[in-house]
C-alpha cells in the first residue's frame, strides 16, 4: 500500500536521524548524565573522603614506621618498606593468631553453612509454628553481641555455671570451658556458629522457597527418594545462595573479634586471640603502621578466601 | 633514609587526616616551636594573681562528673576565670586525647592517666612541668616519677591509687596468724588461711590484662627493676626469682589459675573462700558491699624481708597541653588541685587519695585507719616507667606471667622472653 510505504519516510527515522534530532538527544542525555553525576557528586565525596581515604591512608601507613608519638609531626614519619610486613611473619605471636583465625574459618564456616542448612530444610518442611522457631533461630542475630557473649560467659562458668551444673546431674565433671586453652577456642566457635546460624538459616529459607515444586516432583515421578531428590535437585538450584552464604559467613569470620573480646580477652594463653585482635591491640599500642600492616595482611587473606568459594561454589552453567 | 620518599607516602596518608581535621596543624607546629624535640621545652613562667579567662578541663570517669561542682571555689577566688569541665570515659579517653593532641584542638588541662605519660609527653603535645612552682619533694616519690619522661616532668600527680594486702581477721585469728612481714611470712599466712578453711589462701592475678600489677610488686621487693632509663632491663636474677615465688603460690595450690569474673572475688572474700588478696582502696567499700564488714583487715604488702614491701601505685596526672590558649590560668588550676587542703576536700568529694603527704597528716584521710594503711604504704611504691611502649611491654610481662603461672615455661624463659620481646619493642624514647 502507498500510504504504508510513504508514511514511515515522512517522519524522521528513528535510526537514521537528522542531524538536528540526533544533537538534540545527545544534549538530553549528556545534560541527564551530568545531573546523575551532580546527584550522585555528595555520596561519591563522603564516600572518597571518609572510605576510599582512610582504606588508602593506611594502606600507605603500613610502608611507614608512623607511631602514635608522631601525631603531630606526620610528615616526618620513615618510610619502612615491607619492614612491617617482614616483622608481622617473625612475630610467634602473630603466627598464633593467624592459626586461630584459620581454626576459626575452617571449623566455624562449615558447621554454620551445615547446621543453617539443616535448620532451613527441617523448616521448609514443617508447616506448623514455622514463625516461631524461624524467631527462635534468629533471635541471636539481632541481640547485641556483647550481651549474648556475656550471657555465655556465665553459662560457661567451671563451678557456677549452668552448663557444669547439668553435666554434674549426670555425673560429668565439666571443665572450664573458657580457662583451659585447649577448650577456649572451641567454645568460641560454639558460641559464635549458634549466633550465627540464624542469619543463614534465613537466607537459605528463601533460596529453598525459589525451588520449582514442579522439578521436585518430576524428580519424585522418575523414582528419586527424598536424599536423591536433595542432592540432585536442590543442592545445585541453590549454589547461589550457598556461594553467598559461604561468602558472608567466611568475612565475617575472618574478622572475628567481639566473642573473644568479651569472652575471653583473647585469653588463656591467647588461644582465643585473632587477627581482628592482635590489629587492635597493635593499633590501641599506638604502633599505626604496623597495625595497618596486620590489617592488610587480613585484607589479602580476605580477598584469597573468597576468590577459591568462587571457585569451588560458582554456580555450574 | 631520604626524606624525600618519606615526604610523598606520609603526605598521602596525612592528606585525608588533614583535611578532615581542616587545621593547618603542620602551618602553626612552628608556634609550638621547638616541636621536635619538646623535651627541651622550658617551662612557661607563670604570672602572679588570679586566674583569667576560659580554663577547658578534661577528667574521665567520676572525677569528670564530680570536678565541675568542686571548682566553685576556685572560681570564686578567681573571678575572672571561668572553668570549663568536659567528662570524658576512660574507655575512649585515650584516643581522644591523642587525637586532640594530632589535631591541635587541646583543651588547657587534663587528667591523663599514669601510664599514658610517656606516649604523649613525647608526642611533643604536652608542656613541662614549671619546676618553680612545683616542687618534687612535696609529692609521693613514685607518683611523681610516673610524670617524669627522659628526665623531664610533664605534669603533676593529683590523686593516686596503690595496693595494699586485704585479709581476713577471722581466719586468720583462728590460724593463729599475725599479718605477714616478709615473703615466708606471706607464704605461711596464705597456707594458714587455707587451712582454716579458705579454698585458696591468697588470690593473686593468673595472668591477662592488668596481671603484672600483681606481679611487678614482688619483682620490685626484690629490687628488680623495669628499664634503667635507657632500656627495658627485664632480664634479672632479682625478676626470675620473684617470678619463682609467684608461681610457688600457684603450684602449691594456694592460688588458682582463673581469672575470675568481675564481682567474684568481693563475694568470694566476703563467703571466705579466699583468705586474702592484694588491691586497693575500692575495694574497701566493695568487700563491705559483699557483706564483708568487721571481719577482715588490711595491711601494708610485706617486703622479701620486712614491711613495708614495694607496692604499685597509680592514679592521674594533671598535664596542660603545648596548644593551650591559657597555660597561665591552666597551671594555676593545677595548682590548686594539687594543694594539700584542696586533695583532702577532693578525697571527701571523689575519694581520690592524695598525691602528697601532708595531706594524710591530719583530716579525713586518718579517720578510717584502712585508708590510713595505703597512705603508709605509698611512702613504699614504684610506677612503671613513663616511656611511649610501657603499655605494649605491659601485655608482654602479663602473656609472660601468665604461660609461667600454668607451668607452660620455666621462670628463666618466660623472664628471658619478657626481655627479647621488650628490648624489639624498645622504650619509644629517642
Amino acid at each position: 500500500m502507498a500510504t504504508a510505504t510513504t508514511a514511515p519516510a515522512s517522519r524522521p527515522s528513528p535510526v537514521g536521524g537528522s542531524p538536528g534530532t540526533k544533537r538534540r538527544r545527545s544534549l538530553l542525555q549528556r545534560r541527564q548524565t551530568r545531573t546523575a553525576w551532580l546527584l550522585a557528586l555528595p555520596f561519591l565525596l563522603l564516600f572518597a573522603a571518609f572510605t576510599v581515604g582512610p582504606v588508602f591512608a593506611s594502606l600507605v601507613m603500613s610502608f611507614t614506621d608512623m607511631r602514635s608519638t608522631d601525631v603531630r609531626t606526620p610528615f616526618a614519619v620513615d618510610l619502612a618498606g615491607i619492614d612491617n610486613y617482614t616483622a608481622l611473619f617473625q612475630d610467634p605471636l602473630f603466627r598464633k593468631v593467624a592459626l586461630n583465625t584459620a581454626i576459626f574459618v575452617a571449623v566455624g564456616v562449615p558447621l554454620t553453612m551445615v547446621l543453617a542448612l539443616a535448620a532451613a530444610v527441617g523448616l521448609n518442611r514443617i508447616t506448623r509454628l514455622r514463625a516461631f522457631f524461624r524467631l527462635g533461630f534468629y533471635l541471636p542475630v539481632v541481640t547485641s553481641i556483647v550481651a549474648v557473649a556475656v550471657v555465655w560467659r556465665f553459662l560457661l562458668q567451671p563451678d557456677t555455671g549452668p552448663i557444669n551444673q547439668l553435666l554434674g546431674v549426670v555425673g560429668i565433671d565439666g571443665p572450664d570451658w573458657l580457662g583451659e586453652p585447649s577448650l577456649a577456642l572451641p567454645s568460641v566457635i560454639a558460641m559464635a556458629t549458634w549466633r550465627n546460624l540464624g542469619t543463614l538459616m534465613v537466607i537459605f529459607l528463601a533460596g529453598l522457597q525459589t525451588v520449582p515444586r514442579e522439578l521436585l516432583e518430576a524428580a519424585e515421578v522418575d523414582g528419586a527418594g527424598r536424599w536423591q531428590r536433595f542432592r540432585h535437585v536442590t543442592l545445585p538450584l541453590l549454589r547461589p545462595v550457598l556461594l553467598f552464604g559461604a561468602v558472608i559467613t567466611g568475612i565475617g569470620y575472618l574478622q572475628f573479634f567481639e566473642e573473644s573480646f568479651v569472652m575471653t580477652n583473647g585469653g588463656p594463653l591467647n588461644a582465643t586471640r585473632s587477627v581482628a585482635y592482635y590489629t587492635y591491640d597493635q593499633f590501641s599500642f599506638g604502633n599505626y603502621g604496623y597495625a595497618s600492616a596486620a590489617s592488610y595482611v587480613l585484607f589479602v587473606a580476605i580477598v584469597v578466601l573468597t576468590a577459591i568459594q568462587f571457585r569451588v561454589l560458582r554456580p555450574k552453567t | 633514609m631520604s626524606r624525600r620518599p618519606i615526604i610523598t607516602a606520609t603526605a598521602l596518608a596525612a592528606a585525608t587526616a588533614l583535611a578532615l581535621t581542616a587545621c593547618g596543624r603542620d602551618s602553626d607546629s612552628g608556634s609550638g616551636g621547638d616541636g621536635g624535640d619538646g623535651n627541651a621545652a622550658p617551662s612557661a613562667d607563670i604570672s602572679d594573681g588570679p586566674a583569667t579567662g576560659t580554663i577547658e578541663v578534661w577528667a574521665m570517669g567520676t572525677e569528670g562528673e564530680l570536678l565541675g561542682d568542686f571548682l566553685a571555689d576556685f572560681e570564686e577566688a578567681n573571678p575572672d576565670a571561668t572553668v570549663e569541665v568536659t567528662p570524658v570515659p576512660w574507655e575512649g579517653a585515650h584516643d581522644r586525647i591523642a587525637t586532640a593532641i594530632a589535631a591541635g584542638e587541646t583543651p588547657d588541662v587534663s587528667l591523663i592517666g599514669t601510664t599514658w605519660m610517656g606516649e604523649f609527653a613525647a608526642t611533643g603535645g604536652l608542656e613541662a612541668t614549671p619546676t618553680d612552682v612545683f616542687a618534687e619533694d612535696d609529692f609521693f616519690p613514685g607518683p611523681w616519677a610516673s610524670t617524669v619522661v627522659d628526665g623531664t616532668s610533664y605534669g603533676v600527680p593529683w590523686y593516686v591509687e596503690t595496693r595494699a594486702l586485704f585479709y581476713r581477721t577471722d581466719l586468720a585469728e583462728s590460724a593463729g596468724l599475725e599479718p605477714p612481714a616478709s615473703w615466708d611470712d606471706l607464704k605461711a599466712f596464705a597456707q594458714g588461711l587455707q587451712g582454716a578453711g579458705a579454698q585458696q589462701g591468697i588470690y593473686l592475678q593468673p595472668g591477662q590484662a592488668g596481671s603484672w600489677q600483681t606481679f611487678m610488686p614482688f619483682a620490685w621487693q626484690n629490687d628488680a627493676t623495669l628499664t634503667d632509663g635507657d632500656a627495658y632491663t627485664l632480664d634479672s636474677p632479682e625478676m626470675t626469682e620473684a617470678l619463682e615465688y609467684y608461681m610457688s603460690y600457684f603450684s602449691e595450690g594456694l592460688s588458682q589459675d582463673t581469672v575470675l569474673q568481675p564481682g567474684a572475688l568481693e563475694q568470694m572474700f566476703a563467703d571466705g573462700a579466699i583468705g586474702s588478696f592484694i588491691s586497693g582502696p575500692w575495694h574497701i567499700g566493695l568487700v563491705r558491699g559483699a557483706g564483708a564488714t568487721d571481719n577482715f583487715d588490711v595491711v601494708p604488702l610485706p617486703g622479701k624481708d620486712d614491711a613495708p614491701g614495694t607496692s604499685f601505685v597509680g592514679g592521674g596526672n594533671l598535664a596542660v597541653f603545648t596548644d593551650s590558649d591559657n597555660k597561665d590560668g591552666a597551671w594555676k588550676l593545677v595548682q590548686y588541685l594539687t594543694e594539700s587542703q584542696v586533695q583532702q576536700s577532693w578525697y571527701e568529694t571523689a575519694t581520690g587519695l592524695p598525691s602528697r603527704p601532708d595531706a594524710w597528716e591530719g583530716g579525713p584521710l586518718t579517720e578510717d585507719p584502712l585508708v590510713a594503711v595505703f597512705g603508709e604504704q605509698l611512702e613504699q611504691t614504684e610506677a612503671p616507667p613513663a616511656v611511649p611502649t610501657w603499655e605494649q611491654v605491659a601485655t608482654v610481662i602479663d602473656g609472660n606471667v601468665e604461660a609461667a603461672v600454668r607451668g607452660t615455661i620455666p621462670a628463666a624463659d618466660a623472664v628471658a622472653d619478657m626481655q627479647s620481646q621488650a628490648s624489639s619493642i624498645g622504650t619509644g624514647l629517642q
